[in-house]
């Protein structure tokens, strides 16, 4: 049985996309059959980030208009020697925006009853690996996403309120459902790289009393390339590919059920 | 067929209603156990209140669990639940029926197996 991952964070701008694209192709890269989901209905990136359009969405799926395979865009080709790698796209119209954010409580139940049987149809069917990316914070479909899956990976930056809000996630949120989490720090500034990544690992992990995955400085290539690559496929002697690379096969090892 | 085997089938139907009378007295007895120890405010029914995940956030600890566990099996027995959860089925037949008491589930009874599930029409 495969891993169904969150990739969530208390604030935006924590690099939750960049890592789980990048995520998603490591892991397909290692082998695995992934499906990649974007669940940021309030601002979607993936369709813009990876050049492709969708006949389906995810909205789609989750009003039960149509069933997921119709949703699912291959992308294998876009990576060298990897398993599947599949993707299912939010759709990124003003109108689809406005529509799912006025959804009502009783929506977003029926939404998450739709995502559960994700495991069935996905998980049970020859995919190792579905990796959800989140709208930040306390959005209905980003929980609805923790409740579904098996692993939450906390994107967090050494911003003091990022990490005071991602510490109160830690015991409000995560903990509530008991959830397993990774946190992976992300944009580790020039002079706090320079420190021992031990140091900084311990840290944190003392910080937040939950297990640090990986350290990531701040690349000025990263940045550059403003997300229109997939960074592990194009960079694969970078440092930051290297580190996701170490994610994933930490994230691989990892008993979650 | 002799009259001895008639009176024995008599005995066997008997003794199944009373055991299914049993059962379902035994779970009316958890549910007030359990009002009496968690006070009767908690079990209120809230009317058109969905399972949703913020409900699931605002729920005691013990009885999110519970209704995660539904939300995942879709279907499922007192016994089935107990499986996951790793608790006795006594405790969560209790649970699941004083959910049931907060509108939250439905109960089903099929012949002598009760299955709790979210309510289909707040689902579909």
């Amino acid at each position: 049985m495969g891993k169904i991952i969150a990739v969530h964070s208390y604030k935006g701008g924590t690099g939750k996309t960049l890592l789980s694209v990048n995520l998603a192709a490591a892991l397909a890269r290692k082998g695995r059959n992934v499906c990649l989901f974007d669940l940021d209905f309030r601002a979607p990136s993936l369709s813009a980030l990876l050049k492709v359009k969708a006949e389906y969405w995810l909205n789609d799926y989750l009003n039960g208009t149509c069933e997921i395979d119709k949703v699912l865009i291959n992308l294998t080709g876009r990576l060298s020697n990897s398993g599947k790698f599949f993707v299912g796209l939010a759709n990124p119209t003003t109108e689809a925006i406005r529509e799912m954010s006025a959804k009502d409580r009783r929506w977003e139940m029926h939404a998450l009853g739709r995502l559960l049987s994700l495991r069935n149809s996905l998980l049970n069917n020859g995919f190792d690996y579905l990796i959800f990316d989140t709208s930040p914070g306390l959005q209905y479909s980003s929980i609805n996403a923790i409740v579904t899956a098996d692993l939450v990976l906390v994107a967090s930056t050494f911003d003091k309120s990022d990490i005071e809000g991602t510490k109160r996630m830690l015991r409000e949120l995560y903990d509530l459902f008991e959830k397993k989490t990774g946190i992976i720090i992300n944009k580790v500034l020039y002079d706090e790289s320079l420190r021992n990544t031990e140091d900084v690992r311990k840290s944190m992990e003392q910080t937040y009393q939950s297990p640090i995955l990986g350290a990531i400085p701040c690349f000025c290539d990263v940045s550059k390339a403003k997300g229109t690559i997939i960074f592990v496929e194009e960079k694969r002697s970078h440092p930051f590919t290297k580190i996701l690379n170490k994610i994933a096969e930490k994230i691989d090892e990892m008993k979650v059920n | 067929m002799t009259g001895q085997d008639n009176l024995g089938r008599k005995s066997t139907k008997i003794l199944e209603k009373i055991r299914e009378n049993l059962e379902k007295l035994n779970e009316k007895i958890e549910i007030m156990i359990e009002l009496q120890r968690k006070g009767k405010r908690e079990m209120q029914p809230i009317p058109e209140t969905p399972l949703d995940v913020m409900t699931l956030l605002s729920m005691p600890d013990h009885l999110r669990k519970t209704a995660m566990t539904v939300c995942r099996l879709g279907r499922a027995t007192a016994e089935e639940v107990a499986q996951q959860t790793h608790r006795a089925r006594a405790v969560e037949s209790a649970y699941l029926n004083q959910l049931v008491v907060m509108g939250y589930l439905k109960k089903e009874r099929e012949g002598r197996k009760a299955y709790f599930y979210i309510d289909k029409e707040s689902r579909e």
